[in-house]
């Protein structure tokens, strides 16, 4: 698997939260000489969520004991950061674990000892999937406005023809021409109408 | 037992207070009287213990009462079907403030700290939150254990009771509980809210003022709730039962006060919460430690391992469940129609507990 080419080229930070010192040392130099800039911290540092915001990471390697894995699983819940793809390590062979974590917030998934050639490829699929996996969900979240969208037009078209005894056609030739006189979408026009008309229905 | 139901369990349990009724069926060998042959795996996160819990790494564990519904619903990784037999416990956290913030509440107000009213009442730290808004000094920030938790909710509802709005007039973020008290020592946050033994522990230490009880908040909602899939829970339908007998024998036990002092020895020890006893021990015995300069409250219900009123039991009452996806919603952390969508019968196992409970009957006949 490979990323997009704009992303190849460019150098990537990581931010390695891992107690074991060994294997945070082995990590980062499997990957000098590589287009991956590694800072590392132990975990339980209380200050985690101003090193993201000033490191502003491209990834997150984290050891899947460590305490702070729920403030990293905040970062989408709770803060305004963007999320980040964020790779396990763990000690544990379980396959099934990784096939799971895979598919939620987990870009990818290490287990036990990782030779150093491999980290590199891991780190470049983990990107790679994470991409996919946004715009997966940028898709969704489109087609959930465009849906949301067609509905607020619609609400907006019921209620000219309840209230002002307009055709269908009238209704939405009238929104339409609204639309293009003042160089609003569609969307905005249908919302205004509603928020107008409901409002002076309240006061009646 | 039928042949094919699993009797080697790995149960995931969060060093905290109230994993006092898996730790006390273990050492009390009621697990073991129930043909059960459990290991207690101590985690450090949710979202670590939950992913175990999801693939099954471990059998069942003790989770944040929200987590079984926040899963169902998909929120913050996979959807999985995680289902609750049993209530562990009720009640059990706190919000602690900062030495600092408490001054800086005395100063505004003129109180001395020994006539501040508790519990304290948010809208004493309303003057403070405008006061620094209009010396342009930074947010007051707050720390909880995790989004999906009674800690975040209960933290909301003390706040919103004074029109302050979390994360709009408090900035609020996740920590957990092993960090609070170095969070607050170090100025990270001006206060938390979080479970057993980290109020008693800032406040032994000199380090905060105890202002409220989540008993204060919402008496006597689920805290902790026992774990399990839906589908290990239909492929070992009799170990299920097992584990509720196992745990509702600890939980009548626990609720004899002298036992309690005894679990406070046995929790404080390094297998389990690796604590002192005078931080463990207060709250289990009904006592809230407020500051170090002021008596400590007596609470008698600050943690409870069965539900209030005589004969109180475990039973998950769909009520639960739909009270929680309540406050999720009016945190805004899911839409009225996903609440609408979910049956909480589905999710909070009354039908199972019945069961259990049933044969527990049976057998004293």
């Amino acid at each position: 698997m490979s990323g997009a080419p704009t992303v190849a080229d460019k150098a990537l930070e990581i931010l390695l939260i891992d107690d074991d010192l060994d294997r945070a040392a082995a990590f980062s130099s499997a990957l000098d000489s590589s287009r991956y800039h590694v800072s590392h911290l132990v975990s339980s540092r209380t200050s985690l969520l101003k090193e993201v915001d000033q490191l502003k990471p491209d990834i997150i390697v984290i050891d899947i004991e460590s305490p702070d894995r729920d403030i990293l699983e905040s970062l989408s819940t709770l803060s305004s950061f963007n999320p980040k793809p964020v790779v396990m390590f763990c000690e544990q062979d379980d396959s099934q674990l990784i096939n799971q974590s895979v598919q939620s917030g987990v870009s990818a998934y290490v287990v036990g000892d990782v030779p150093g050639g491999r980290v590199r490829s891991i780190l470049d699929a983990a990107v790679a999937r994470f991409q996919q996996y946004q715009t997966l969900k940028q898709e969704l979240n489109e087609t959930k406005n465009k849906l949301e969208s067609r509905r607020v037009i619609e609400k907006a078209k019921a209620l000219l023809m309840n209230k002002k005894n307009m055709s269908e056609a009238k209704a939405f030739n009238t929104m339409r021409k609204m639309a293009m006189d003042s160089g609003q979408k569609m969307e905005q026009v249908a919302a205004n109408i509603l928020s107008i008309l409901t409002t002076l229905d309240a006061q009646d | 037992m039928q042949q094919n139901n699993k009797t080697q369990l790995q149960l995931g349990f969060v060093p905290l207070t109230d994993s006092a009724p898996l730790v006390m069926a273990k050492e009390l060998g009621f697990f073991q009287d129930e043909g059960l042959d459990v290991v207690l795996r101590k985690q450090n996160s949710w979202a670590t213990l939950r992913d175990k819990l999801q693939v099954g790494i471990l059998d069942g564990a003790q989770m944040l009462a929200p987590m079984p519904l926040a899963s169902q619903l998909g929120l913050g990784g996979n959807h999985a079907s995680i289902i609750t037999p049993f209530i562990l416990s009720f009640n059990g956290n706190a919000i602690t403030l900062s030495e600092a913030l408490c001054r800086e509440v005395c100063q505004l107000h003129g109180m001395p700290l020994n006539s501040l009213p508790l519990p304290l009442p948010a809208s004493l730290l309303k003057a403070v939150i405008d006061e620094r808004l209009h010396q342009g000094r930074p947010l007051l920030k707050f720390a909880t254990v995790f989004a999906y938790s009674s800690h975040y909710y209960q933290l909301r509802q003390w706040f919103s009771d004074a029109d302050i709005e979390l994360g709009t007039d408090v900035e609020v973020q996740v920590l957990p509980p092993t960090s609070m008290v170095a969070a607050l020592h170090e100025g990270v946050v001006d206060g938390y809210c979080v479970g057993g033994p980290w109020n008693a522990k800032a406040v032994r230490t000199g380090l905060g003022m105890t202002a409220v009880s989540s008993c204060d908040i919402w008496p006597d909602q689920p805290e902790k709730v026992l774990g399990i899939t839906e589908s290990w829970q239909q492929a070992n339908p009799d170990t299920t039962v097992a584990l509720i007998k196992a745990l509702r024998r600890a939980c009548d036990w626990l609720e004899v006060v002298p036992n309690r002092f005894e679990a406070a020895r046995i929790l404080s020890s390094v297998t389990y919460l690796n604590a002192d006893l005078d931080v463990v021990a207060p709250a289990l015995l009904g006592s809230c430690l407020v500051h170090h300069r002021l008596d400590p409250r007596t609470i008698p219900a600050y943690n409870r391992f069965s539900s209030a009123g005589q004969g109180g039991d475990n039973n998950p009452d769909p009520a639960y469940a739909r009270f929680l996806l309540n406050q999720m919603v009016e945190a805004g952390h899911i839409q009225l129609s996903q609440y609408q969508q979910l049956d909480s019968e589905q999710v909070f196992r009354a039908d199972i507990y019945a069961q259990a409970l049933q044969q527990v009957q049976t057998a004293v006949l």
